[in-house]
């Protein structure tokens, strides 16, 4: 082998990797720009470069439109509008919410968005109709300069634009006042008025920029893809995070230059690494998984050895003391005659649905009932990590998997019993909970969110495939199957209504150890923690030691509730249970019912089963009197995708009422009933008084 | 005296949330005035400052800009009709330069052609900032801060110039330049409005003073009949020492 | 006496500028010590030094004979220093009493996980009796069951001190108290911690900038400018130095009467 052979096979992995590295380029620089001049890290990015370029295909595919048009609508009209009505609508009022309260609301928009633009739109991602890019014949004519490796005319649209658009956005910051002004208003936007600079206009600017980028980078991606599937983008995105990372969510060049150095590492990595391969037989088991691996490896890498992203600090408003502080929530002592009045009521409903689950309930109805007891439980772990701790976990789902993944290995090549192997994958899958978070605790905040999210998808990406997880190519045909329980006498497999049980049984368990610890010390110090980190520190509690104990809980729930949805199915059904972005939805349901009581899970378990088939397809009308299953109104069904816009649109709450919709509905209920019967104590204590 | 006031707050009242910080607060300055605002911790001096730059609104009552009603316009219409206001405290941009920090208040006020020229003259006034100004701000110690927050409002020459805990954490020697500097300002004809510690460096300077005292006006005047009532004020429940 | 606190020279910079030189201070056991400053002399700075928040470039932290000086801020507080906070810091959506058990259940390691999943975790009765004895030397036994966003700033300074002291803390380090009260409430807040510390004998140092409750309160002082101490001793005697004087006082005449 010569010398010039090595470099030449270099170079071309360096040209090969230039495309994809253009595209984390992009998507890195977006959130750079959106986290720079507005403070969001917005992982709505994907959902906004996803609507442009559908709305781009539509106009060119299905319209027949020209490039030029189809480029203003798609990337000059839509997308500004979005961010603009983004702007004026949510993020204008929360200036001053905390960055994990903002990124929430974007987990809700990532959710909501495509959605909803399919529901408006009328588009539907269909397989094998690919994309076409901006310039005619974008992926049929090929340049090849060096002779060592051909770029399609997309390919170097893609380069040109991300390449001017680094050194036109730099610029910006660079030379002109309105660089300035936006990362001002970032900061301070009081600061930047006293200035004389109307905040206001300065961040609808830098949100229509910073969408049209968005919806830009999206028609350019486009063709990289067969079919246009938001998901595809938001995998995308989350790949393009390293890139992000890079430039530690500040710097433009850094986020173009990290965008670059992965994909030239990739494809660097993938030229020599069949040859170590060849050499070190011990690297052949993992060639195929090292590749997927690399963004996260390099993600996390940054997150943990970079030195400049522990030092991050978010910058305070130096002048956060103009505001009025948030109205504190009628913080009350329940009068004990409402807790029994709540309490009575509780027993009796639930008596009334035990009651009717278990006589009256059809088939259908235990399926859908089991479902939600199962999600309550692995709801709860959310209830934990997120309502105790404080902290957004994106990798519930893959906890959950755990769980299942570890009854289905189990059982097929031990043939252990079920429920054993279920407590097994649960320990299993909080043993990998405190080990995730042990490295990126420190950083907090956003930046757990980013490594959870990473881990997610790494977990899809790599782990999933690994034959002792996934069960490899034999689950290709067999499906990864999970039994029921048989517990003496009783075989759950048997009865459905017996697996109901058992899952009710499990879901009081749980509910009640969650209530012990957050009553318990463990549960006080963590909302210590949530309250003032330093005031609880200063009484001697370990951020860290907490932390890691309520990860540790949340995903042993998560990998227990795993493992019964997969009992219930009878198959883990990994893609459609637990996939990253399942699980995001998860989580926006969660926190938009309540976060932070059990009540809030179950509720959230409750919706999640059977809000589409009772609601969206008009099965409650069946209970009346009049309709049946033949004459429901025509606008039954409605489409399943209103459940991902309404619950991602209640999400944008969590800045203003963090304990939830229903927690907050429900607090200024019994507020006035309670007020009520303080004064009515007061009266009976004053009357005697007032008799001497 | 000029007849329409510069700044004219009539009864003015204001509150954070729940709590109310001024009952009805009545202030006029008229071009070329100094006014000093005294009082006690609490007192609600900040507020007074805050309401004149419209950093916070007046609940009730009306605020008056060379005639102009401007109760509840945002803030930058206040910071367009030349009032500068110089916060308490560390009140830079963290994340940007020194030289960012000053630019993105000159370019607006002063023009990008008199940038340069600005910039000089608050390294001039401060020589520490010029030593430091590709440093972060937020690196920077609270008494260079604090120096960081005055170079612009006293280089901006505003008509009106609102400095709260105008001297707090600067040194001796840099505070007396700071008064030398806002001396030569007020000769050019700027008003001014300066919350102070340093009453007797306060009083040099302003020929009004007002005294705050739980959120209302307890006393106005001359500063020359200040002193006695101010030190009457200020230590009638104190010193035992 | 023995000493409580000792830190030695501790030096600390800031992206080159000095922001401490060898600061050396000792507080003894049930003393009451003040440090004192212009704002920007370095309080703030060496007040995180000595609770771990920051690290010194140089220079030892010694509690109770022990080297802390690598200790996290949490082990720290367990080894004994109590503190309260310039901006006040309370946990929303709690209650006064709750405060207090919070400390007083981490302090005693009550919160075993397991202990906490079957229920023992939750608050003894004699660990409430405890929390209601500070409660009332505090004189806040009334406001037990009151959620803290019902108090006024005094009275939450007040739970502050309460929290830490369930702590059995040796050292309590008070960061500017007075900041936010006014004269009448600074002083009710001096004399219940006067009468609280000769109840348990903790050892106090006092971080303001209010000289009048300085002069009042402590009986020894430390004084910092620039960075460095410029004036210790007895605390009448250190206020008096024209040094301390010029420093902090400037040019403002206070009475001697």
């Amino acid at each position: 082998m010569t010398l010039a052979l090595i470099g030449e096979d270099f170079v071309r992995a360096l040209l090969q990797g230039t495309p994809p590295g253009t595209v984390y380029a992009l998507i890195g620089l977006g959130f750079v720009l959106t986290y720079k001049t507005s403070g969001v890290f917005n992982l709505a990015f994907g959902a906004q470069a996803y609507i442009s370029a559908a709305m781009f295909f539509k106009a060119r595919q299905e319209w027949g439109w020209g490039i030029v048009p189809a480029v203003v609508l798609s990337v000059f009209v839509i997308a500004p509008a979005i961010g603009l009505t983004l702007e004026r609508l949510i993020f204008r009022n929360l200036r001053t919410a905390s960055a994990v309260s903002k990124l929430v609301i974007a987990i809700g928009l990532s959710v909501a968005l495509p959605a909803l633009f399919e529901l408006i739109a009328d588009y539907k991602p269909v397989a094998g109709r690919t994309p076409t890019g901006i310039v005619p014949d974008g992926s049929s004519v090929f340049y090849d300069p060096t002779g060592v490796y051909p770029f399609s005319r997309d390919e170097l649209a893609q380069i040109i634009v991300a390449g001017v658009g680094v050194i036109l956005l730099g610029a910006m910051f660079r030379f002109t006042s309105m660089g300035l002004a936006m990362r001002g208003v970032v900061e301070s936007p009081r600061m930047t008025e006293l200035a004389g600079i109307p905040a206001d206009r300065v961040s609808a600017l830098a949100w229509a920029i910073s969408s049209i980028f968005a919806g830009m980078a999206g028609v350019l991606i486009a063709p990289r893809l067969n079919t246009l599937i938001s998901n595809d983008f938001f995998t995308l995105m989350v790949l393009a995070m390293a890139a992000a990372a890079v430039g530690r969510l500040v710097s433009l060049p850094g986020a173009f230059f990290g965008g670059m150095g992965l994909g030239w590492f990739i494809a660097v990595f993938n030229t020599y690494l069949p040859r170590w391969a060849d050499d070190h037989t011990w690297l052949e088991p993992f060639k195929d998984n090292l590749t997927p691996s690399l963004p996260f490896v390099v993600l996390f890498g940054i997150l943990v050895f970079w030195p400049a992203i522990r030092r991050a600090v978010d910058a305070a408003d130096p002048l956060s003391g103009v505001d009025p502080p948030p109205p504190a929530l009628a913080a009350t002592t329940r009068h004990p005659l409402l807790t029994l009045q709540t309490r009575i009521f509780g027993v009796c409903f639930l008596g009334l649905v035990g009651w009717l689950g278990f006589t009256q309930a059809d088939v259908r109805w235990i399926a859908l009932l089991s479902t939600a007891t199962v999600l309550s439980i692995i709801y709860l772990s959310i209830t934990v990590i997120t309502g105790f701790a404080g902290q957004i976990s994106l990798c519930q789902g893959a906890f959950a998997a755990i769980g299942a993944f570890t009854v289905f290995q189990l059982v097929d090549r031990y043939d252990m019993s079920a429920l054993t192997a279920a407590l097994i994958g649960a320990a299993i899958a909080a043993v990998v909970g405190a080990i995730v978070a042990l490295p990126v605790l420190k950083l907090g905040g956003v930046w757990l969110a980013i490594a959870t999210l990473a881990f997610a998808f790494f977990f899809d990406a790599v782990i999933v495939k690994f034959s002792w997880v996934g069960g490899g190519e034999s689950a290709l045909f067999s499906g990864t199957q999970v039994p029921r329980p048989v517990i003496g006498p009783f075989d759950f497999g048997e009865s459905d209504r017996a697996f109901l049980a058992l899952a009710v049984i499990v879901l009081v368990i749980v509910s009640v150890a969650v209530i012990q610890l957050r009553e318990g010390t463990i549960g006080q110090s963590l909302r210590a923690l949530r309250s003032s980190e330093v005031a609880a520190e200063s009484i001697g509690i370990s951020p860290a030691r907490a932390r890691i104990v309520a990860f540790a809980v949340s995903a042993f729930i998560a990998g227990l509730g795993g493992a019964f949805l997969a009992m219930l199915e009878g198959d883990v059904n990994y893609p459609k249970n637990f996939s990253p972005v399942a699980a995001m939805f998860w989580l926006v349901l969660v926190v938009s019912l309540s976060a932070r009581t059990v009540e809030g899970a179950i509720q959230a378990g409750a919706a999640f089963a059977l809000f589409s088939p009772v609601i969206l397809e008009g099965s409650f009308l069946e209970w009346l009197p009049y309709f049946n299953e033949d004459n429901l109104p025509g606008i039954f069904p409605i489409s399943a995708k209103w459940r991902f816009v309404l619950f991602g649109l209640t999400a944008i709450q969590f800045a203003r009422h963090p304990e939830g919709m229903l927690e907050f509905g429900k607090r200024r209920a019994t507020q006035k009933r309670n007020d009520r019967y303080y004064a009515r104590d007061a009266e009976r204590a004053a009357a005697p008084e007032a008799a001497t | 005296m000029a007849d329409t006031p510069l700044l004219e707050l009539e009864d003015v009242t204001a509150e954070y949330g729940p709590f109310r910080a001024l009952f009805g607060v009545s202030l006029t300055i008229h071009p070329g005035d100094a006014m000093a605002l005294l009082g006690s911790n609490g007192a609600g001096k900040t507020t007074v400052a805050r309401v004149a730059s419209g950093l916070v609104d007046a609940a009730t009552g009306a605020v008056r800009v060379d005639g102009v009603t401007m109760t509840r316009e945002p803030t930058y219409r206040f910071a367009q009709a030349g009032i500068a206001h110089a916060p308490e405290g560390r009140s830079v941009f963290a994340t940007f330069t020194v030289e960012e920090n000053l630019v993105l208040y000159f370019r607006r006020s002063l023009g990008r052609k008199n940038v340069p020229a600005a910039l000089d003259e608050a390294y001039t006034l401060f020589p520490r900032l010029g030593e430091r100004r590709r440093q972060v701000a937020g690196t920077l110690s609270g008494g260079e801060q604090r120096m960081l927050s005055l170079a612009r409002v006293l280089v901006e020459k505003p008509r009106l110039l609102i400095a709260d805990e105008l001297s707090l954490g600067l040194a001796p020697i840099i505070v007396d330049e700071v008064y030398e500097t806002l001396t030569s300002i007020r000769s050019s004809g700027a008003a001014l409005l300066i919350v102070e510690q340093h009453v007797q460096h306060a009083l040099e300077l302003c020929d009004h003073v007002a005294l705050l005292d739980h959120g209302t006006i307890a006393w106005t005047g001359p500063s020359a009949e200040a002193a006695d009532v101010v030190v009457d004020h200020l230590f009638e429940t104190g010193s035992s020492s | 006496m023995t000493a409580v606190l000792e830190s030695e020279v501790i030096t600390k910079t800031f992206s080159g500028i000095q922001a401490l030189s060898d600061v050396s201070i000792r507080v003894d056991a049930g003393e009451r010590v003040g440090l004192i400053g212009p704002n920007g002399a370095g309080k703030t700075t060496f007040f995180n030094c000595l609770l771990g928040i920051l690290a010194p470039d140089s220079g030892t932290v010694q509690f109770q004979g022990r080297d802390i000086s690598s200790y996290p801020v949490h082990k720290r507080a367990r080894a004994g220093i109590g503190r309260t906070f310039q901006r006040i810091e309370l946990f929303s959506d709690t209650s006064v009493r709750e405060h207090l058990l919070i400390a007083e259940r981490v302090h005693n390691g009550t919160g075993a996980f397991w202990k906490d999943l079957i229920g023992l975790g939750r608050p003894r009765r004699d660990e409430i009796d405890r929390c209601d004895d500070v409660l009332d030397l505090l004189g806040l036994l009334d406001l037990a069951d009151e959620p803290i966003e019902a108090l006024s700033l005094g009275q939450g300074r007040l739970v502050e001190v309460g929290r830490a002291l369930m702590t059995e803390p040796t050292l309590l380090l008070l960061d500017e108290p007075s900041s936010g009260l006014d004269r009448d409430e600074t002083t009710a807040l001096a004399t219940t911690l006067r009468a609280v510390q000769a109840e348990k004998g903790f050892a106090i140092l006092l971080v303001e900038h209010d000289v009048e409750l300085v002069a009042d309160f402590t009986e020894r002082l430390y004084v910092l400018d620039f960075g460095s101490l410029i004036a210790e001793g007895p605390t009448a005697s250190t206020l008096a130095m024209p040094a301390v004087r010029h420093a902090y006082l400037g040019n403002l005449e206070v009475s001697d009467g």
